[in-house]
């Protein structure tokens, strides 16, 4: 189904923002005191600079509709008991996010550089070496010029470990074949390649470039942040700092728990919990397509990750916090307990 | 009254079932409940095992399932698995290669 495109999708998003991402790097100067007019540079006097700047910021958020979206196939039809592949996927959207991390803070403007001093602050948390392996990420004693010019390599240079990163993913794929709605085999019932499903991508693709330059063109700033047109001043520290919409679902985990420690690790469970999804299956069909009561519960996890989302993006008060405490507890709870024991009540 | 309870639950239960067993949906596709079972390599060796109509009788239902799946169809109501129809073909196969396998890691212990 539609579903299935989300894969060679994420393939073209990739290729889109490597393209974007060379074209900007080209009138991009990682400085501190040039970076943030660079990119003013780059979209009022370079030839469609605009344009460029435009598809790679709302590229990174069609890259992430892309990679949701086909970890959710993978969660409700069952695939990821190709263990290989999915595993690569998960280091795939670990890999991502740091990514659009570091390329978040490259503009420095007040969310950049905020954005990038909370959550690389995060890392002292880690026992006995903590502070200094955040300076160590710094490259210095606070967020500076040595953390924006390492970050601006480091999101260059991810980007082409994430293209390696798929070569693998999609050579542990080919040795097993795609998994498909009914999450029977079908090895009986094969069709080629072309034109079948080239058309069926190419399809695809044209849908997403209409997505992407329509949010582009008619509503380029609909998922940014206001705070991101002002330079990055240490001195001035805006009123609610908040990442990018992507990362919200997590920063609404990070918040709930009220210890530093502890906020970090459930951040970092929120997504490293993808990887014990295969050992918990306990149905005896592979997917969810004939199974009405772990469907329940999987529109429940989509329900708590919109609601996650939201309360990321939401000041830390009453009644915020608890919602955002129940929702995490779900979020673990359904992948831990409830999902497991509606494939064994489904038995 | 003692005797009529349990079959009054009895019918209940069986009226549940059937209900489940169309909200599944597999039916609609023309699929037997053990054509969906997940092929582990206990599965697969059972699957081996069946006799030749059987198969047949499965890959032809899986084939057309796969067919209606990629059109985004289902069989005409007429033509749906009933619940009284369906019966778990491969179990006695999935039985015996379990049984099977338990031995021999019984012997290995040894």
């Amino acid at each position: 189904s539609g579903v299935w495109n989300f894969g060679s999708l994420l393939g073209l998003c990739l290729i889109t923002q490597i393209l974007t991402g060379v074209f900007l790097g080209m009138d991009y100067t990682s400085d501190i005191s040039t970076g943030f007019s660079s990119v003013t540079h780059i979209w009022r006097d370079v030839n469609y600079g605009w344009l460029i700047r435009n598809l790679h910021g709302n590229g990174a958020s069609f890259f992430f509709i892309c990679i949701y979206m086909d970890i959710g196939r993978g969660l409700y039809y069952g695939s990821y008991l190709y263990k290989e592949t999915w595993n690569i996927g998960v280091v795939l959207l670990l890999l991502v996010m740091m990514t659009a991390f570091v390329g978040y803070v490259v503009p420095w403007g007040q969310m950049s550089f905020w954005g990038g001093t909370v959550i690389t602050n995060l890392l002292s948390g880690v026992p006995y070496m903590g502070d200094t392996l955040v300076q160590w990420i710094w490259g210095g004693f606070s967020v500076d010029n040595g953390t924006l010019t390492r970050f601006f390599g480091f999101h260059f240079l991810l980007a082409f470990v994430i293209g390696g990163g798929t070569v693998v993913h999609l050579l542990f794929l080919h040795e097993t074949g795609s998994n498909n709605p009914g999450g029977v085999n079908s090895d009986g019932d094969k069709i080629s390649f072309h034109p079948y499903f080239s058309y069926k991508d190419l399809l695809g693709f044209v849908i997403m470039l209409l997505g992407l330059t329509s949010l582009g063109l008619f509503s380029p700033n609909l998922v940014g942040d206001p705070e991101n047109f002002t330079p990055g001043n240490p001195l001035v520290t805006p009123p609610h700092i908040q990442p990018e919409w992507y990362f919200l679902f997590g920063y609404g985990i990070l918040r709930s728990i009220p210890n530093k420690v502890g906020g970090v690790l459930g951040l970092l469970f929120s997504i490293l919990v993808l990887m014990v999804v295969a050992i918990l299956h306990t149905s005896k069909q592979r997917g969810l397509t004939f199974r009405p009561v772990t469907q329940f519960l999987f529109w429940t996890l989509v329900g708590d990750m919109i609601i996650l989302t939201w309360i990321g993006g939401m000041p830390v008060e009453h009644p915020y916090i608890i919602i955002g405490q129940i929702g995490s507890v779900l979020y673990f709870g359904l992948f831990l307990v409830l999902v497991p024991l509606g494939g064994w009540v489904e038995n | 009254m003692a005797s009529r309870a349990p079959a009054a639950t009895g019918r209940l239960l069986v009226g549940f079932r059937k209900w489940y067993y169309n909200a599944c949906g597999f039916n609609k596709f023309g699929l037997m409940r053990d054509d969906t079972i997940m092929e582990d390599s206990d599965v697969k060796e059972a699957i081996r095992r069946l006799p030749e109509p059987v198969y047949n009788d499965r890959m032809f239902r899986i084939k057309r399932a796969l067919d209606l799946s990629m059109k985004q169809q289902v069989l005409p109501k007429d033509q749906w698995t009933k619940f009284e129809e369906d019966f778990p073909y491969l179990e006695p196969y999935l039985e015996e290669v379990i049984r099977e396998k338990k031995e021999k890691e019984e012997w290995a212990k040894k």
